[in-house]
């Protein structure tokens, strides 16, 4: 009885050990990383301020027309350069709809409507009409277009209106974070766009 | 003759307790891959962090033998591929996942998904 408790005991030294390394390896590199200045923040502060129920409001609209922008590309187009970009938009932009809504059920926060998710949705109805009529190239060189100008759209106002009216800390770490993919997603737009020229 | 019995209950005491301290001392050896300050001790265990749309560090330098974990920091899913060709690639990482590869050879790597993002893996001469 004796020599199972002291192996019990040697097991769980030994477990508590691998478990502390394990840990300290994966702490090892994560720096935080704060991303861009936000020095273009004077005229948006004279319009209405946001608050962050309508901002996770309109995080969460922009993100979804992305991903129903993909899912019409994937009935429509037999392209694949223009079906692997749509998957990986629908994927992308499911992942940030994904956080955002965990991160506002986290912080008690319900996404509010107001005017800015209202015209983002506006826009997706007429974009949805044009690419009704569109087939073949047609399609794909209107769809590619439109990802460009959408996703320069977005950046944008991610950049010059989310960010700076965000309270909360974790909220606008998380719309920060967008940044870099919405960049990488917009330069992907415009080279597959160039395609169709 | 009882004695004789303790003295062997005692050695193979004493005989357990090496082994336990062996093990101990094996995995906290095995753990500290990633301090500069251990002489070269066996193969190494070296961590990129996915994150903000890029591999950190970007290029690692290492022995053949070497494990390294990739860990998804970031808010969307990415791979890791050997680029051009993906001959060798890990599944899809979401948020929070993780993939360890021990390496046999020089490698430039991409994510599949995000093409931009590139990495490079190289062998200490
Ligand atoms: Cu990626």
């Amino acid at each position: 009885m004796k020599k199972v408790m002291g192996l019990t005991a040697a097991l769980g030294v030994v477990m508590f050990i691998m478990a502390g390394c394990n840990s300290g390896s994966e702490k090892e590199e994560a720096k935080t990383e704060t991303a861009t200045t936000t020095e273009a923040t004077a005229p948006e502060q004279a319009a209405p301020a946001l608050n962050d129920a309508q901002i996770a409001s309109i995080a969460v609209t922009a993100n979804q027309i992305d991903v129903d922008y993909g899912k019409i590309a994937l009935e429509k187009s037999q392209n694949p350069e223009i079906r692997k970009f749509a998957e990986t938009m629908i994927k992308d932009h499911s992942d940030i709809i994904n956080q955002a809504t965990a991160l506002a059920t986290k912080l008690n926060v319900t996404p509010e409507d107001n005017s800015t998710t209202q015209d983002l949705l506006k826009g997706q109805k007429d974009m949805n009409e044009k690419f009704a009529g569109l087939t073949g190239d047609a399609f794909d060189k209107a769809y590619a277009q439109n990802e460009a100008a959408y996703h320069d759209a977005v950046v944008n106002a991610v950049k010059t209106v989310l960010i700076p009216n965000t309270q909360n800390a974790e909220l606008k770490s998380l719309i920060e974070s967008v940044v870099p993919l919405l960049d990488h997603h917009l330069q992907m737009a415009k080279d597959l766009a160039a395609k169709f020229q | 003759m009882v004695r004789w019995q303790n003295m062997k209950k005692t050695m193979k005491k004493l005989i357990e307790s090496v082994i336990v301290f062996a093990g101990v001392i094996a995995i906290l050896m095995s753990c500290n891959g990633n301090a500069d300050t251990v002489k070269n001790t066996g193969p190494q265990r070296d961590t990129v962090i996915i994150k903000l749309m890029a591999f950190n560090p970007d290029t690692l330098s290492v022995n053949v033998g070497d494990t390294i974990v990739w860990i998804n920091q970031d808010i969307v899913a990415h791979d890791i591929s050997h680029f051009p060709d993906r001959a060798w690639h890990s599944d899809t990482l979401n948020p929070k996942d993780v993939f360890v590869k021990v390496i046999d050879d020089s490698s430039s790597y991409f994510c599949s998904i995000h093409p931009t993002m590139r990495g490079l893996v190289t062998l200490k001469k």
